[in-house]
């Protein structure tokens, strides 16, 4: 027995060295480096354009692999601040802040100059989420709006006319309400609807509010207009019926792609419109051909996009550093973008690309026609970021504006309430966080300081200088409004 | 002198062999134990805390205790915690019911497989009318038929052995496998849960728009008569207890109590606050009680305060279920004409507020009934001395006297046992529930304290605050665990 086990230890011994030294980039001489991203065929085409253009640019050789097991955005977090983190990381939305926020994201300010990836290669709206805290993280892969993307088809059926490019809630309203009596018979369950949803954050943007005030210290979603607008959406969902709830749109969902059925039911009709990015191409091409239109969300007074985008990040603890580096300045090339405009994945990084005939009117696709244009638009006018404060997670805002949204719409709690709920959670995580972190309790009190300044200079009608406001809307808010010293003072 | 080297030797070669046991249980449950327990009482954050970040670890004391007692959401989660616990006594009693049922089809061949084919031809006779009856997805009915059909005829022919393997399926069954399973069943409009019920509501809704009075009149009054006469019936029942000392002080409070969660239920959907419902549950719970014990006993007789605790809380299992039926027909009466107007809906299951807890309830019913603790029943059935059943035969005992006069107390052990391990089960449970099927929504209903301390300690990185609730849910398994020790029937004298 003795000899079984020490037979059995040295045999695992044995096994985990051959294991150790077969490692991928034990294999030869040429550095690998690994991005934790899908592996689908349009990432598997940037991997050989990458490849391509390093042989093209005579730069040193390096291997790109993607590494598609640790996607889920806990485990890519928990393994970075671990120490085990992959070279290249992609970061989505609250990624963007939450990750930097580790310091597990290399600083790359310096190279980006270096290497000519800086935010002013790429779309301005996009700066807050490459840049945090004034040093940048990440460059971005895409960019892009949100739009509601419109099946003409489905409205002609009706004998309705397809939405206007702008609108505001009330004739969304109106149109909708039309829409639903039109397309389901009287009765019988509902089956067709408007939209798959609405976004809060535009019309709370509409109507001139942020999640937070101009300088992310407190949450403002206590506000009347918050009020107002989820009374409308709740409206919309429960009462004219626009569109499902989240768990009609949940059970409506047959298939496991993890978008729902959402484009299955936008291009059969059971959706007229739905809220997406300029990737739904990706998902509707194959499809079939439909009569296809973007518009923008609805809003009350201030014109505006959700913008967002990936990106990609370097991990702080990377060996190869210099070819990770290669990589984002390979996402400002013409390759790249090109490649971009070929698969439709968004906007390329570059706005440029976004103002080619190729992407804006791409040959053998006039039923597209209607629709680039429309997010290049939206990339280049009105799309502002997700605000973010630094003294909150923008996971933790999401999840409690979510879970107070839902149970609002479940009946417990009034517009009013929910309102208030969302305000208090949120404030009280900044208080939480404060409390605990003295560099951000520093951070907290001047920018307090500095909104007392904001406040003062509003309430006598003086302009703000531009580096004073942080949140990403109210600095697009108070640029359109020319209230920023910069504007008036050129 | 040799036998000490020898001894030293065989002392080091089995070491050796425990070797890799104890250093993964130091590594993956001693060291991470203590560590959280420090944890528990410092800022750790692995937004400043990691590899990158060189800020130090600062000791806080109980900051992040009172900082979880002043959180709502963690007293929300808390209640979701307690609410999922309530199937507890459901699925104690659907194991022991499963363990009942595979002990007799081995001891009672004649009769069993007799109801056992009855059964088959009732199942085979729904499934074709269903589908004579216009039923779609018949191919997803006819597999679950003949999945069913199969499994009865096989128990004929088999005796128990195949009954007792699909009984403990959903045991060996990957948890995330099962739950993705039950997702797809619960799915509103393509699941077949839904799908079955369907034509049964239907047919309600049609009942109902056929006498509008009597389901608006009749049924509630029906169902307050029926509920009050039930809830008379305990209290007389535990007055009687009390008096002839077979029940403590305890087993009332109980008994008492059992009776009143309906009502408080009842006041709830009435339109009362959670707040006003369940105090006034627990008031009247504890006058009652009151007003019971301090009656004299008839003959002076004097018993430990836990007596008849078990037999309570076995007829709660019964009882309760139809109060809250009661109070359901009380306050739903009244508002089924008009919902039979537009057809009743099968619920939302997972996504509806109020569905959603007890649809993960019922899910979890399923995985508890084919659980270790069938297995633990069926040992226990299996160890019941014969000569007991000889001697209640003998004294003219019907079956249910046999039960509860032989079965049942034989039992009190394994019962015991599993309750406490439910217990602490329960509280800690929920996490991969919530995790694949509902993501602690809607609106945070199916969110429960371990899936908060994931979210607090992986998704907020509040390492240390995670700890601190961690430690608590510890401390009340602690309590409730000792409460069962002190209270909880562990012997077969009862």
């Amino acid at each position: 027995m003795k000899l079984f086990f020490a037979a059995c230890v040295i045999g695992l011994g044995l096994l985990s060295a051959a294991l150790y030294w077969t490692q991928a980039d034990r294999e030869g001489d040429v550095p690998v480096i690994t991005w934790i991203t899908q592996n689908d065929e349009n990432k598997r085409a940037i991997v050989d354009a990458f490849h391509q253009w390093i042989k093209d640019e005579q730069l040193p050789p390096v291997e790109l692999r993607i590494d598609n097991t640790n996607q889920d955005p806990t485990k890519k977090l928990v393994q970075g601040v671990s120490g085990v983190g992959a070279d290249l990381l992609d970061l989505y939305m609250y990624e963007q802040d939450l990750f930097p926020a580790t310091g597990m994201i290399a600083d790359i300010t310096e190279d980006a100059k270096r290497l000519g990836f800086t935010p002013d290669a790429t779309y301005p709206a996009l700066r807050g989420d490459l840049v945090v805290l004034g040093r940048q993280h990440s460059f971005p892969r895409n960019a892009g709006g949100t739009l509601y993307w419109v099946n003409r088809e489905t409205f002609a059926k009706y004998g309705l006319p397809a939405p206007p490019w702008r609108w505001n809630s009330d004739e969304f309203e109106a149109l909708g309400r039309k829409f639903v009596a039109a397309a389901n018979p009287p009765g019988a369950r509902q089956r067709i609807y408007f939209a798959n949803g609405v976004s809060r954050d535009v019309l709370r943007r509409g109507l001139g509010l942020s999640t937070f005030n101009e300088t992310g210290t407190f949450c403002t979603l206590d506000d009347p207009r918050n009020v107002s607008v989820l009374a409308r959406v709740r409206r919309w969902v429960l009462e004219d019926r626009l569109f499902p709830t989240k768990e009609e749109d949940a059970a409506m969902a047959a298939d496991i792609t993890g978008y729902g059925s959402m484009f299955s039911h936008f291009t059969s009709g059971r959706f007229a419109m739905i809220y997406t990015g300029h990737w739904g191409f990706i998902m509707i091409r194959p499809r079939g051909v439909f009569q296809l239109a973007a518009v923008e969300p609805p809003q009350d007074g201030f014109p505006n996009t959700e913008m967002g985008g990936g990106s990609v990040a370097i991990y702080v603890g990377t060996k190869q550093r210099e070819h990770a580096l290669r990589f984002l300045q390979f996402l400002t090339s013409d390759p790249f973008n090109r490649l971009i405009v070929r698969q439709a994945d968004s906007l390329p990084p570059v706005p440029r690309y976004a103002e080619t005939e190729e992407f804006l009117h791409p040959a053998g696709r006039e039923n597209e026609w209607g629709v680039h244009g429309a997010f290049a638009h939206s990339g280049r006018e009105t799309g502002i970021l997700y605000s973010r404060s630094p003294f909150v997670l923008f996971s933790q805002t999401f999840r409690i504006e979510i879970e107070t949204y839902e149970a609002m719409i479940a009946g417990r709690l009034t517009p009013a309430e929910a309102a208030k709920q969302m305000a208090d959670r949120i404030n009280t995580e900044i208080r939480l966080t404060i409390a605990r972190n003295e560099r951000l309790r520093t951070l907290y009190e001047e920018r307090l300081e500095l909104q007392r300044r904001i406040e003062e200079r509003r309430a006598g009608g003086r302009p703000v200088p531009a580096a004073w406001v942080t949140d990403a809307f109210h600095l697009a808010y108070y640029r359109a409004h020319g209230w920023l010293e910069e504007e008036t003072k050129p | 002198m040799r036998s000490g080297r020898s001894q030293t030797r065989r002392l080091l070669t089995g070491l050796g062999f425990l070797l890799p046991n104890i250093l993964g249980f130091l590594a993956f449950t001693l060291i991470p134990l203590a560590l959280s327990f420090a944890m528990a009482f410092t800022d750790m954050d692995f937004f400043r805390h990691n590899p990158f970040r060189d800020e130090p670890i600062r000791f806080v004391g109980f900051e992040n205790f009172a900082w979880l007692f002043g959180h709502p959401e963690f007293w929300h989660y808390l209640r979701n915690t307690f609410f999922l616990m309530l199937g507890l006594p459901f699925a104690i009693a659907g194991s022991l019911g499963a363990a009942l049922l595979l002990t007799r089809v081995g001891r009672r061949p004649g009769l069993i497989p007799g109801a056992l084919a009855l059964a088959t031809l009732v199942l085979t006779g729904s499934l074709l009318a269903l589908r004579a009856g216009g039923m779609s997805e018949a191919g997803v009915w006819f597999v679950f038929g003949l999945t069913a059909v199969t499994a009865l005829v096989a128990g004929v022919f088999t005796g128990g052995t195949i009954y007792r393997t699909l009984f403990y399926l959903p045991h060996f069954t990957s948890g995330v496998a099962t739950f993705v399973l039950w997702k797809k069943l619960y799915n509103p409009q393509t699941g077949p849960i839904n799908h079955a019920l369907d034509p049964v509501l239907d047919g309600v809704t049609n009942v109902i728009r056929a006498a509008p009075g009597w389901f608006g009149v009749g049924l509630p009054l029906l169902a307050g008569v029926a509920g009050t006469l039930l809830a008379g019936w305990q209290l007389r029942r535990l007055r009687q207890h009390w008096d002839d000392a077979t029940a403590g002080q305890v087993a009332v409070g109980f008994g008492a109590a059992m009776v009143m969660l309906p009502a408080g239920f009842l006041l709830f959907w009435l339109g009362l606050s959670t707040g006003l419902a369940a105090g006034f549950a627990l008031g009247a719970a504890a006058i009652l009680t009151i007003l019971i014990v301090r009656r004299p006993r008839r003959w002076g007789p004097v018993c430990p305060v836990d007596t008849g605790l078990s037999a309570e809380i076995a007829l709660a299992l019964g009882l309760v279920p139809l109060l809250l039926l009661g109070a359901a027909g009380v306050t739903l009466g009244p508002a089924l004409p008009a919902v039979a107007v537009t057809g009743i809906e099968p619920p939302n299951w997972l996504g509806d507020y109020s569905w959603a807890k007890p649809a993960i309830m019922l899910m979890a019913l399923w995985a508890a009934i084919g659980s270790n603790n069938m297995i633990l029943y069926l040992a226990g059935l299996s160890s019941i001395p014969p000569e007991l059943y000889e001697a209640a035969d003998m004294d003219g005992a019907s079956p249910t006297q046999r039960f509860w006069h032989v079965t049942w107390p034989q039992l009190a052990p394994v019962t015991f046992f599993i309750f406490v391990m439910g217990i602490i089960h329960g509280l800690q449970g929920g996490f991969e529930m919530a995790r694949v099927m509902t993501l602690g929504g809607p609106a945070g209903s199916t969110t429960t304290l371990s899936y908060f301390i994931y979210i607090e300690g992986f998704e907020t990185g509040r390492l240390g605050y995670a700890s601190a609730a961690a430690w608590v849910l510890f401390a009340l398994v602690f309590v409730l665990s000792l409460l069962n020790f002190r209270f909880g029937n562990r012997g077969t004298n009862d």
